[in-house]
């Protein structure tokens, strides 16, 4: 089946029930996408398909054939990050960084809906995204310095 | 990419320098080696973890396992300020098995908070040497006296004269070792003790960073584990006929542990499983359950060995007006690191190459070469980022089952546990259950009395802390194994890490009383963040905290009356009460409560405020205020507390 990816059309050849996540970590070769717990509780495995955010790990690849997707390796235009990657950068956030792909991509989706979001509206669109290090406090002071900076037009 | 090789490594690795101490090279092989790898690279490996390149980059071999603690930035800011380079000309890379390297216990392991400590002198020697050998390599080349050039920002600097380190390198490494090179002091320092970015970010926001699950080598194939629903659980009956008709399915096999089912790709693995039928044993630790645990730790009777004793705190309890007494208990708790379990094994005749998210290249050397039967020296292993750590990956059982795996299949193998096995395959924190007393009279309390029961982690590990140890060289290592063992089998050791927070405890009771029993299972525990001290500082404050109710004194006061007046435990709290606005009342609604603990010569203490939210307990905010000494980046001792909170909170609620 044909899957887009990061702009790119990739066939793959696996049972249309396969999760998305495997597909994407072993059949496109794109691990930036963690496998947390296989059941949509952590988020780790968070993409985007036709611009929602989607868990991979419980998305059968055959129900998203053809549609857009975007992972955390599609957010960076070369070496320019993102702004939400450029926030990320300057709060030291990350600290082993296994969630952290899928935290940036659910903020990603949240600042296009809210740009400016309030503390609640972060803990609610963020919180079901885990973090055992605990980088919490700083995910939402960088998804508030995201905000500025897609407001001033983007990571400089 | 740097212009460092694998090879350059290598031979690096060759040259004397032994633990951290940089040993002498003058002569002999050391010296040898370092000139002849200049010859061919123009590189200074200044010694095992340190090499300048002809580029002016500097590759730093950190000999820990980066987990989130940020030990690599640490790392790389102690070298790049001794050194002189800035901090983004410093590549890390992590060191793999390595018996050179061993440090603390004669392990290479990553735990205990002692990252930093151990590192903070022998790492800026090491780099200090470097410095002195590139600058005299300067001195030689300008004919001035080394005495007046600088190194700043990877240049060696002599009034508006620079040389860059990388036009240095090939000639330095020409020049004998310093014995004792000069330390920068504290004034002179440009990068430690000042907040800056971390080193290891980028990959982390990208997606590039690589992660034990990340890992492939060349003909790799993919395991998916299918373990006991209880732990310890041996599969009697395996039904793998469909299974093994699955497309991809090479090999459907059978552990002592659980069963494998190998695949090339680990989508094909993970379906197929679903076609195994297993039966199981009931395993090893048949019987035991959270209500058997429980009972058993609150009617076991053994006394324990008392291990402080000061005073006479039975006297003080007998006499006392008002005696507080509880019994403080702790469940088995999984880490659960947000990477699931996994590594990486290519056994091929007698020798096996391990990738791994592991905090421990000794402990994963001594699991698979227990379970393979070959020596620990024939077991390489590598060390990849780890998703998460918290004490989890110094445990080796991961690697050992990657390794059964890849010499039944004769290919390298990637094991991949669920999340549902990586939180029932033990190696949990202990459960522990601690009686405490508290005496007070006229107000003032007059002792204290503790008795705590806990599993022993050291008992746990006591097969592979063995095989560790008995890789000390000379004649002394059997000797010293078995004695070191026989200190943890008796009980007569007092088990330290079971008492830790308690047994140290900088409280003045007067008279005072600690004894620990250890008590076994079956079910094997690990080291868990704090290790001890999750549980003790929760024990030794409750008891604080009661007797703060029984005397109807602040959390504040009562402390001071029984910790010195002067010194790290008193500036703490003092900062503690402004920080937090103590002095105030809360608003209506909050309550507010305190806590202090020392541990790995650190002294934290904070305050929570609490509120109750249709009968549920949220926690508002978190005051917290630290003294850990010398603080390398700030920052990232902020970021280790603000996680920190967060976990023990999990944990508490």
């Amino acid at each position: 089946m044909k899957l887009v990816v990061n702009g790119k059309d990739v066939e793959v050849e696996v049972p249309a029930d396969t999760p998305l996540l495997w597909v994407l970590r072993e059949e496109v070769g794109l691990t930036g996408t963690k496998f947390g717990c296989g059941k949509a509780l952590c988020g780790a495995c968070t993409v985007h398909v036709d611009g929602a955010p989607k868990r991979s790990c419980v998305t059968a690849c055959g129900t998203v054939a053809g549609k857009p997707i975007t992972t955390i390796e599609g957010l960076a235009n070369g070496a320019e990050l993102h702004p939400v990657q450029q926030a990320w950068l300057e709060e030291n956030v990350p600290q082993c960084g296994y969630c952290q792909a899928g935290q940036i991509m659910t903020a990603v989706v949240l600042l296009k809906a809210k740009p400016q979001p309030t503390d609640a509206e972060i803990d609610d669109a963020m919180s079901a995204n885990l973090c055992r290090c605990g980088t919490y406090p700083r995910i939402r002071k960088a998804v508030h310095r995201a905000a500025e900076l897609l407001a001033a037009g983007g990571a400089k | 990419m740097t212009a460092w090789s694998r090879r350059g490594f290598l031979h690096g690795m060759l040259l004397g320098g032994g633990a951290l101490t940089l040993a002498a090279c003058g002569g002999g092989g050391g010296q040898a080696l370092r000139i002849s790898h200049a010859d061919q690279t123009g590189a200074l490996a200044a010694n095992l973890y340190i090499t300048v390149l002809a580029t002016g980059r500097v590759a730093l071999i950190v000999n820990k396992a980066e987990i989130g603690q940020g030990v690599s930035t640490g790392y790389a800011t102690l070298v790049a300020d001794e050194l002189g380079v800035p901090i983004d000309h410093v590549d890390v890379h992590y060191a793999g098995s390595n018996s050179e390297m061993r440090t603390s216990a004669n392990l290479q392991l990553t735990g205990g908070s002692t990252s930093t400590a151990e590192a903070f002198v022998p790492l800026r020697r090491a780099a200090a040497a470097a410095r002195e050998m590139l600058i005299a390599a300067a001195a030689a080349q300008w004919k001035v006296p080394a005495s007046d050039l600088v190194a700043v920002d990877g240049h060696v600097v002599r009034g508006a004269d620079r040389l860059p380190f990388g036009e240095l390198t090939k000639h330095a490494a020409q020049l004998g070792v310093p014995d004792s090179p000069r330390l920068k002091t504290a004034k002179e320092f440009t990068l430690i003790g000042k907040v800056s970015r971390r080193v290891d970010i980028r990959p982390k926001i990208t997606g590039a960073a690589v992660f034990g699950i990340d890992v492939q080598v060349p003909n790799m194939v993919n395991a998916f584990a299918i373990h006991g629903p209880v732990f310890g659980a041996k599969p009697i009956t395996v039904k793998s006929d469909a299974a093994k008709q699955r497309p991809g399915v090479i090999a459907v096999v059978a552990f002592d542990w659980g069963v494998a089912v190998v695949a090339e790709k680990f989508w094909q693995a993970r379906a197929a499983a679903a076609d195994v039928e297993v039966t199981w044993d009931a395993g090893h630790v048949a019987g035991l359950d959270t209500q058997v645990m429980q009972k058993a730790m609150r009617e076991h009777t053994g006394k324990g060995l008392v291990s402080k004793d000061d005073g006479d705190a039975g006297k003080a309890i007998e006499h006392a007006e008002v005696v507080v007494s509880g019994v403080y208990e702790a469940p088995y708790l999984a880490h659960a690191t947000l990477e699931p379990q996994n590594a990486t094994a290519s056994v091929t005749g007698d020798r096996c190459e391990i990738w791994a998210p592991s905090q421990s290249p000794t402990l994963a050397q001594a699991y698979v070469a227990d379970a393979l039967g070959i020596g620990m020296d024939d077991v390489n292993v590598h060390i990849t980022l780890c998703g998460g750590g918290f004490g989890r990956r110094s445990v080796g059982d991961v690697c050992a089952q990657a390794a059964q795996i890849s010499r039944a299949v004769k290919r390298p193998v990637k094991l991949i546990w669920t999340r549902e096995s990586d939180m029932t395959q033990a190696y949990y924190r202990p459960v522990y259950a601690v009686k405490v007393e508290g005496a007070l009279r006229s107000g003032k309390v007059t002792g204290a009395r503790v008795m705590s029961r806990s599993q022993s982690i050291l008992l746990s590990s006591k097969k592979f802390l063995g095989a560790a140890l008995s890789q000390l060289p000379g004649a002394m290592a059997g000797m010293v194994g078995d004695a070191a063992l026989a200190l943890f089998s008796t009980g007569s050791f007092g088990d330290l890490i079971a008492s830790e927070g308690m047994a140290n405890s900088p409280y003045q009771f007067g008279n005072f009383e600690l004894a620990t029993e250890l008590v076994q299972t079956r079910l094997p525990v690990s080291f868990w963040r704090s290790v001890g001290n999750s549980v003790t500082g929760f024990v030794m404050e409750g008891l604080i905290d009661e007797l703060c109710v029984a005397a109807n004194q602040d959390p504040f006061t009562l402390r001071r009356s029984i910790l010195p007046a002067t010194g790290k435990q008193a500036r703490v709290l003092d900062a503690l009460e402004k920080l937090s606005g103590w002095a105030t009342p809360p608003p209506h609604g909050i309550a507010r409560g305190m806590a202090r603990h020392f541990a790995f010569d650190t002294e934290v203490a904070q305050v929570a405020e609490v509120e109750l939210v249709a009968g549920r307990i949220k926690v508002r905010r978190v005051f917290c205020v630290v003294d850990c000494g010398v603080p390398v980046n700030p920052g990232i001792i902020k970021s280790q507390m603000e996680g920190a909170i967060i976990f023990g909170l999990s944990a508490a609620l």
